[in-house]
């Protein structure tokens, strides 16, 4: 018995790194999204046939630690890392300006690491808590997709408009799923990573349309200032609670704890909330800049841990705006994962894991992250940051994410797969660009299309 | 002659190294893609298998892609190392004025928080401006416009 438990530490331990290094290096390039780049790699690990315990630690391991790199072009850029940078970026700027950019990176990663820590208990314990639900909600699955997709459109920038946008946008997956199924292909990952990668698709389009063209055309390069280097500490590994002061961590370990409890909500709007929150009851102005930043990237991490492993324990199906998007992958990956409508039937890490593994395995993951990112980010931040803006083109990014549309869409449906892919990922960038119809509202409407449309049309033929 | 800068997808390209880094990026990634699924079908037994370390390899065949054109194409930023200046930091000042309000008080502040900012090299522009928003307002603006303390190359230690 022993041996097999050993081998599955192992593996967890070393998917744990990988994913850690990765998503570390990822989180240093500005402006890669979460979705667009955990989403698929994850895929990738499940349909490897990586045993249940990796791919939970990769995908939490990167996570974490995008959640701490993405502080160094937020820092010392003043250009958000990655989407939940974006509230980071007031903060981050002040500190900047007034010339401690160091400060601010260390006071967020620090902030990261102590939420992270707590994230994981607590998101096992509010999932064990709502766990007798489970079967109810298994049952009710179709129903309650269909409530929470409306709810998350409502909350979404678009409001009535993106939740009316949910019916045109469910009847183009619907639509296009009946024409794959003409020919005996069934399409899923072409639908993520449409929806995901739908923002570049909508650009690339536009800079074919004269008009557009002329509206995207700059005169000059962007400048970006990057701050001098700082090494203040001594030693390689920096304690976070000295960095932090007893303020701070008490700020950053509470928001961590009512972060995780609100799995339903949008990640971004959880970390404005809360910044809010600790800001108000600040006072000096300097000291509300840098507890603010640090309780603000804690919740960064504390919403991804929780709004991914609460559904996943309690559950099994992705009803987070983080389960629907970037973790998906945990949930759904046919042919190995899959989260069956009529039934309610799921087999996916939810069935494949207990609790203390999700507990364990949680914690290693965090655990993994925090070492390989946390003295990462706080000695080498300046050189990594100076490295990728001087060195890696933004044509070089593009050129890497349209190279995984074309690998990902053929490998899934041949020509039909990259069909979805393109007209999944422009419908949805526009409606995104436009209406504020985000990716998080399309990732529900897709399970809508899925896993509610079928049960509606049920309804209505009795 | 015009511009061939635009902005995609939040950073700035020129229009024809887009085209080619595409047109590589398109290339090397479904080359080895390809070649992978031709040479990993004879191989593997199993076919889903030999199909997905097939995409895999497509995969790393998206950073290669993506390699090649980060050495062709050079990025489109200024990249100027900068250090704040001490008129500018003054400015911060009122730029935070405007936003929060009031600045709070150094006795609000816990001994971590002091010892931060002297050595941050804070301490004093703050405390001048406590002080100055103390006497009336007229005399403040001029106080804080005066330079700060210089910010030393270390930018101070902690």
């Amino acid at each position: 018995m022993m041996a097999p438990l050993l081998e599955q530490i192992l593996i967890a331990l070393g998917m744990g790194v990988l994913g850690a290094v990765i998503f570390a290096g990822i989180g240093l390039i500005s402006g890669s999204d979460e979705t667009t780049t955990l989403a698929p790699l994850t895929l990738l690990v499940v349909l490897l046939g990586v045993p249940a315990p990796g791919v939970l630690t990769f995908f939490l391991a990167g996570a974490v630690a995008k959640h701490m790199t993405h502080a160094v072009p937020t820092a010392l850029l003043g250009i958000p890392g990655d989407t939940l940078a974006t509230p980071l970026m007031r903060e981050a700027n002040f500190l900047r300006n007034l010339g401690v950019p160091h400060v601010a990176l260390r006071k967020m990663i620090s902030g990261a690491v102590i939420a992270a820590l707590i994230a994981v208990p607590m998101a096992v314990l509010f999932a064990v808590m709502l766990a007798p639900f489970g079967d109810t909600i298994k049952h009710a699955a179709p129903w309650v997709f269909l409530v929470a997709a409306i709810a998350i459109a409502w909350f979404s920038k678009g409001r009535l408009a993106a939740v009316l946008t949910l019916i045109p946008f469910v009847m183009v997956i619907v639509g296009l799923q009946s024409i794959t199924g003409q020919y005996g292909v069934k399409l899923s990952v072409s639908y993520f990573l449409g929806i995901a990668i739908g923002p570049l698709i909508a650009a690339l389009f536009s800079m074919l349309a004269p008009a557009e063209r002329e509206t995207m055309r700059r005169q000059e390069m962007r400048t970006f200032s990057l701050s001098p280097d700082v090494k203040s500490w001594g030693g390689f590994f920096p304690n976070p609670l000295k960095v932090l002061d007893r303020n701070q961590s008490m700020w950053t370990a509470m928001t961590a704890a009512i972060s995780s409890a609100t799995f339903v909500f949008s990640p971004v709007a959880m970390t404005v909330i809360m910044g809010e929150l600790v800001g108000s009851r600040v006072r000096h102005v300097y000291h509300r800049l840098t507890t603010v930043i640090a309780a603000r990237n804690g919740v960064t991490e504390a919403t991804y841990i929780a709004e991914a492993l609460i559904p996943l324990i309690a559950f099994g199906l992705p009803l987070s705006p983080v389960a629907a998007g970037p973790a998906a992958p945990l949930f759904n990956a046919p042919p190995r994962f899959s989260v069956d409508s009529a039934t309610g039937q799921v087999n996916n890490l939810h069935s494949l894991l207990g609790t203390w593994e999700f507990l364990g395995y949680g914690l290693l993951a965090v655990i993994v992250a925090i070492l390989v990112a946390y003295p990462f980010t706080m000695n080498y931040a300046h050189r990594a940051a100076s490295y990728v803006s001087r060195k890696i083109s933004h044509e070089a990014v593009i050129s890497t994410f349209v190279g995984l549309i074309l690998v990902i869409g053929i490998w899934e449906g041949a020509a039909l797969g990259l069909l979805v892919i393109v007209t999944v990922g422009l419908m949805g960038g526009f409606l995104s660009r436009f209406l504020g119809f985000n990716i998080g509202v399309q990732f529900m409407g897709y399970y809508t299309a899925v896993l509610s449309v079928p049960a509606l049309v049920a309804l209505l033929g009795h | 002659m015009k511009s061939e800068l635009y902005e995609v997808w939040g950073d700035t390209v020129d229009g024809r190294h887009l085209m080619y880094s595409i047109a590589i990026g398109a290339v090397v990634s479904l080359g080895a893609f390809y070649a992978a699924q031709y040479l990993f079908v004879g191989w593997v037994a199993n076919e889903q298998m030999a199909r997905a370390y097939a995409m895999l390899v497509g995969i790393v065949g998206c950073l290669v892609g993506g390699a090649i054109s980060a050495r062709l194409f050079k990025p489109k930023r200024h990249v100027v190392e900068h250090q704040a200046d001490p008129a500018w930091r003054a400015q911060v000042l009122i730029e935070l004025q405007s936003e929060f309000g009031d600045l709070g008080k150094m006795s609000d502040l816990p001994p971590e928080t002091i010892a931060e900012l002297k050595e941050m090299d804070l301490f004093d522009l703050f405390d001048d401006r406590e002080k100055a928003a103390a006497t009336p307002a007229k005399t403040a603006d001029k106080q804080v416009l005066e330079p700060v303390m210089p910010i030393r190359a270390n930018g101070g230690h902690s």
